[in-house]
């Protein structure tokens, strides 16, 4: 898609990932090891009021990191903006999409900008979290990711 | 002081604007990669996503009588970090309010590397809840039965 394409009601093509407990551990000890939690051991999360662990909410922003990503490339990693709100838990064996629609096209400091909503979903069609992105108009250029990766159509 | 009050003790007495200082970590390789692999996105430009950085700074001074839950996260991505770089994250007290009977926290922080590229700028919006005294995530016990 070249820059400019995009119109409101666009829907981004979807990202879908499998939440999984291993993994859920692991995302705790990325970049800083934050020890046990509740997101990683079933003991804290019951100390801390829930009978079983819960992804992180930055698991789920991993994943519409990983959408806007595909869809504007370098226009989402240059300058990109994300306010999302964690409404439902997310468990271990949860399949997430993480989902954007155009709602709006206009300019920003002079620029082409894309607002978008955004969220992901559970594999019962449930939002587990809900905003908006805002990005520039989708690059082509992909200085930081794959660059096979095509934006949406 | 009210009832209400003083069921917020804790997070009456953290002031708006609080400064939390300063944190620096070198980004390495190995933490790209780790966080690429968790992800399964093998070319995740903000690895910093996993490393939390309002929360890092927020529990370095107030972890012993306060717990903020995310709630929800604001951000703003400016350049990808690179592997290898010390970023130094500095952040305060952004804002906080009560909702819905519910106080939260909202903790900003920015990350700059050392050659002094604004990486991210992010906000925590932290439900607040006081250590020894609410179950961090009682909330979701109570609304969804977890």
């Amino acid at each position: 898609m070249m820059a400019g394409d995009l119109k409101v009601g666009d829907r981004l093509v979807p990202v879908v990932r499998d939440v999984r407990e291993e993994k859920m551990v692991e995302f705790e000890k990325c970049v800083w090891d934050r020890e046990r939690n509740s997101h990683s051991d079933i003991n804290v999360a019951k100390a801390d009021g829930i009978s079983r662990t819960i992804a992180s909410g930055q698991n789920q922003m991993a994943f519409l990191h990983e959408l806007l990503e595909r869809n504007f490339g370098d226009a989402w990693v240059y300058g990109g903006k994300i306010s999302v709100r964690y409404i439902h838990p997310v468990y271990g064996g949860d399949r997430l999409t993480a989902n954007g629609m155009v709602t709006e096209l206009k300019e920003e400091h002079g620029k082409p900008s894309v607002v978008l909503q955004v969220w992901c979903e559970n594999e019962e069609g449930r939002k587990t979290s809900a905003g908006t992105a805002h990005a520039g108009q989708p690059s082509a250029s992909r200085t930081c990711i794959e660059p096979a990766r095509a934006p949406a159509k | 002081m009210s009832e209400s009050k003083s069921e917020f003790k804790v997070w009456e007495s953290i002031p708006v604007g609080d400064d939390l200082g300063k944190l620096d970590y070198v980004l390495t390789e190995q933490m790209v990669s780790d966080y690429r692999r968790v992800v399964d996105n093998p070319h995740a430009a903000y690895p910093t996503v996993a490393a939390r950085h309002p929360a890092n700074l927020f529990y370095r001074k107030y972890a012993s009588v306060m717990r903020v839950p995310n709630m929800g996260h604001d951000s703003e991505y400016f350049n990808p970090p690179v592997a290898g770089k010390r970023i130094t994250i500095s952040g305060h007290i952004a804002d906080k309010y009560i909702r819905r009977g519910n106080a939260y926290i909202i903790v900003e922080a920015t990350a700059v590397d050392e050659d002094g590229r604004l990486i991210e700028r992010s906000k925590l919006v932290g439900l607040a809840r006081e250590v020894g005294k609410q179950a961090a995530h009682a909330n979701i016990a109570k609304k969804w039965g977890a």
